[in-house]
């Protein structure tokens, strides 16, 4: 008898020890989150109006030195990066003991955003290579904190590969750089940038696309990012795909832009290409993509691609000489970052939100959950109309300074502009118009209509320190939304020490009515709310009115399309929803489908089962990725031969090379 | 602006329409010229089907009576059925019919549905519709034509 009482026993007398010491980790681990986060974001609202701060600690890095230069432009990247994790560090308190966490990522959340907080405060090459990779290393950790699931250890290694490839082309960029100047300093490098070769700028240029590129998930380097941030736990996802894929746009804007900028006409185009590409495949991706989490990886690329779109316009803008709607296209840049990091982070927790309450990102499984977390429901809409980029969403201002500034380039027969314009503005049109299908997909079928299944039926609603994570978020997305203005003066001062790219013009006048010098367009988000909100209001009181005479309303079944009872299976899922856009697209996203009959054994006339299976993989990656990797595994095998497990062998290589180096070196 | 001309140039070419018939039933929505109706095969041969489509083709276009077909049957001021009530149908038909607001009309066209026809005798039969539920007009033949039909829907349409 005792036997048998003494493990329940012992389990309820250690349960309780255990979630106070979880609660008090997650509190502890919340707090330093958020508290680095505030002083971020103080710090670097200081540093955007303020003169640039030095600091250096000459002792923490040997030969070199730790050196920080915080100017505007790095000051904007920290305080957003600081606002997310602000938000994701409260939000952390709550999901962080629902779901269990173990101690060792709680340790590292904190790192990773002082890693990224450092990034753009790093004045010197070896103090930003460092930050970059403790941020790298430490996002690498929290990727594996669900490490005994295979698919999240298969995301790592191939995050741990991709961001170490990054990595290297980023070293190559910026030693070739320290090398050309003569010095490790930024200011050094920005000083001496206009004495260095042609050779050395192209080369610079092309590493650091292709290395910051990957960090941003743009095309081709992009294939990390929809693996990572899926299976990374929900506040780690949101601080990657908000603020750390930032640090890409980040390194773009600092070395292509401002350190070598401005630059040929050709650099332009080649970023308004890359961002582009990027945009419309992501958002393709994301339209057919049924994994919440992985759709919404898909629309970072998305936006980031539009962000490198604006980025290319400035550059190519201000190449061809119209610096005045250069800075237009940059502030929509700029301004995209901001809101990006607004309605991503909210995304990313409520959908973490649903994750922990249901334990599902499959959309075809979800939906109900409107009645059973109303607050949740609320969060994430306001993240995905911000994605969706439709006026009152986070993300409407800057796509329409961004169509502006495309619309509104010179015409002044310029063959390159007049021909890369006009292909652009479709391009975003193309993408806005698909983020909305794929927001109205991920909002629509993840969270209305009936549960799919019986995990989504019993889905309660998040404790109150998630909630108010997500809540602040969502205030800042109002703030994007309604009245962008409270970031003007930032803004400014940002485009104020980047002259490279028209930042010494009048730019976008960003008040209660948001103009454009030179061009006549204007819009008031706050007025249009308005407007909108009293258009709503009155038809609500036209209709009451008109439903006086009206007869008593009855009660009646469901329409069931004639059957006796609506099931969930009869409602639309996410796969049936993008089924049409999937069959015009299926060039580009190349589908694997299966249709299998099985008919009964004593007439092929009758139908026992049909299997559908189809398969999106991302066609990129299967086309580029595949060879590349099988190549490698190939040159891998053949110098395998040569390691044979024999220890003459190795001596003998031991000595050849040594041999090799004596003769080099005489 | 010559296409605008050119309409009113040729105008209306259409043959003229014959003499409206007797109504029968008053238009369910008390507006003449209108008739929103769901149509419910409740086990018909598919004849009636053919005959139907005919009706609403461009040849006997029975919409310029105002009568046209509509998926769902909340919107609908009524129910159009063909064929012989079947089990498998007799309940998907009472639950279309509940769908229907009313003041609602309920055509029965062919023999089978008014009086079940050929499948008299046939299992599986419940019976006809008027077995089932209220029939407001019924249109007999085995196919009925399409003039038959369209007949019918004017009756009801008024026009
Ligand atoms: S009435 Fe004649 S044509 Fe119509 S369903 Fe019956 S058998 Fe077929």
């Amino acid at each position: 008898m005792t036997t048998t009482v003494l493990p329940a026993a012992a389990a309820e007398l250690g349960e309780g020890p255990r979630t106070a010491r979880l609660a008090r980790e997650a509190i502890a681990s919340g707090l330093a989150t958020t508290l680095l986060g505030a002083l971020g974001l103080v710090l670097g609202v200081v540093a955007i109006f303020g003169p640039t701060r030095h600091l250096r600690i000459d002792w923490l890095l040997p030969l070199a030195g730790v050196r920080f230069d915080v100017d505007p432009l790095g000051g904007l990247f920290i305080a957003v990066t600081g606002a997310v994790a602000v938000a994701v560090g409260i939000y952390t308190v709550g999901y962080a003991q629902r779901e269990h966490w173990a101690r060792f990522p709680m340790v590292v959340l904190p790192l990773f955003v002082a890693g990224m907080l450092l990034v753009p405060a790093a004045g010197s090459v070896p103090t930003f290579l460092l930050a970059w990779e403790l941020m790298a290393a430490a996002s690498l950790v929290l990727v594996l904190s669900e490490h005994n699931r295979g698919a999240v250890r298969f995301a790592g290694v191939f995050y741990a590969v991709m961001t170490q490839l990054g990595f290297v082309m980023i070293l190559l960029a910026l030693v070739l750089l320290s090398a050309a100047a003569g010095g490790d300093a930024f200011t050094t490098i920005a000083a001496h940038a206009d004495d260095m070769s042609a050779g050395t700028r192209t080369a610079v240029f092309v590493l650091t696309v292709l290395g910051f590129g990957s960090k941003a998930g743009l095309l081709p380097l992009h294939a990390w990012l929809p693996k990572a941030h899926p299976e990374a736990p929900s506040p780690v996802s949101a601080l990657m795909s908000a603020a750390m894929v930032n640090m890409g746009i980040y390194g773009i804007i600092r070395i292509d832009l401002q350190i070598l900028g401005p630059g040929p006409q050709w650099w332009g185009l080649t970023l308004m290409i890359l961002g582009a590409v990027s945009a419309v495949f992501g958002v393709l991706q994301a339209t057919v993509a049924t994994d919440l989490k992985r759709l919404l990886a898909y629309s970072t690329t998305e936006n980031m691609g539009l962000v490198t779109l604006a980025l290319g316009t400035a550059s190519l803008l201000s190449a061809s000489g119209a610096p005045d709607v250069a800075a237009i296209a940059m502030t929509a840049a700029l301004l995209h970052v901001l809101a990006h990091a607004a309605f991503k982070t909210l995304a990313f927790l409520a959908a973490g939100s649903v994750l922990a309450a249901t334990g599902l990102r499959d959309l075809d499984k979800l939906g109900g959950l409107a009645r059973r977390m109303p607050v949740t429901t609320v969060m994430f809409g306001i993240g995905a109309l911000g994605a969706s980029g439709l006026p009152m969403g986070a993300g409407f201002v800057s796509e329409w300074i961004l169509f502006q500034s495309l619309i509104h380039s010179p015409p002044d027969g310029n063959t390159l502009l007049a021909l890369a314009m006009p292909l652009s503005v479709g391009a975003v049109a193309l993408t806005t118009g698909l983020g909305i299908a794929s927001m109205v997909k991920a909002f629509g079928v993840g969270f209305l209509a009936r549960p799919r299944s019986v995990a989504a039926e019993d889905a309660r609603e998040s404790p109150m320190s998630m909630l108010t994570g997500m809540g602040l978020a969502a205030a800042a997305c109002a703030v994007f939304a309604f009245w962008p203005a409270l970031v003007a003066p930032a803004l400014r001062g940002v485009l104020d020490a980047l002259p490279e790219v028209g930042g010494d013009t009048a730019g976008v006048q960003l008040a209660t009515f948001l103009r454009l010098p030179g061009i006549d367009g204007s819009l008031s988000p706050a007025l249009l709310a308005v407007a909108l909100a009293a258009g709503v209001l009155l038809a609500f009181a036209a209709s009451r009115w008109g439903a006086r005479h009206r007869p008593a309303p009855v009660e009646v079944p469901l329409w069931a399309c004639g059957a006796e009872t609506l099931s969930p299976r009869m409602q639309y899922t996410a796969t049936s929803f993008a089924e049409p856009l999937q069959r015009v697209f299926d060039n580009v996203l190349r589908p694997d489908t299966d249709v299998e009959v099985t008919h009964f054994a004593e007439s092929q006339y009758l139908v026992e089962k049909v299997t559908f299976t189809t398969r999106l993989a991302d066609p990129v990656e299967q086309r580029l990725y595949t060879p590349v990797v099988g190549a490698v595994i190939a040159l891998a095998q053949t110098v395998r031969r040569a390691h044979n497990g024999s220890v003459h062998l190795y001596l003998l290589y031991g000595a050849i090379g040594l041999l090799v180096v004596l003769l080099v070196a005489q | 602006m010559t296409w605008i001309g050119k309409i009113r140039r040729v105008g209306r070419i259409v043959e003229p329409a014959p003499a409206a018939p007797e109504p029968t039933v008053a238009p369910p929505t008390g507006v003449r010229g209108s008739l929103q109706l769901r149509h419910v095969d409740a086990g018909s041969c598919n004849g009636c089907e053919l005959e139907l489509a005919g009706a609403f083709s461009p040849v006997y276009d029975a919409e310029q009576y105002g009568a046209r077909l509509i998926a769902s049957p909340r919107h609908a001021d009524g129910l159009i059925v063909t064929g012989v009530v079947t089990h498998n149908m007799h309940e998907p038909l009472l639950n279309t019919l509940a769908a229907v607001p009313e003041p609602r009309v309920v055509i029965a066209v062919g023999d089978c549905a008014c009086n079940r026809g050929v499948f008299a005798t046939a299992y599986g039969v419940v019976g006809s519709v008027a077995d089932v539920i209220d029939v407001d007009v019924q249109v007999p033949g085995c196919p009925p034509t399409p003039d038959q039909i369209v007949t019918a829907l004017r009756s009801v349409t008024g026009k």
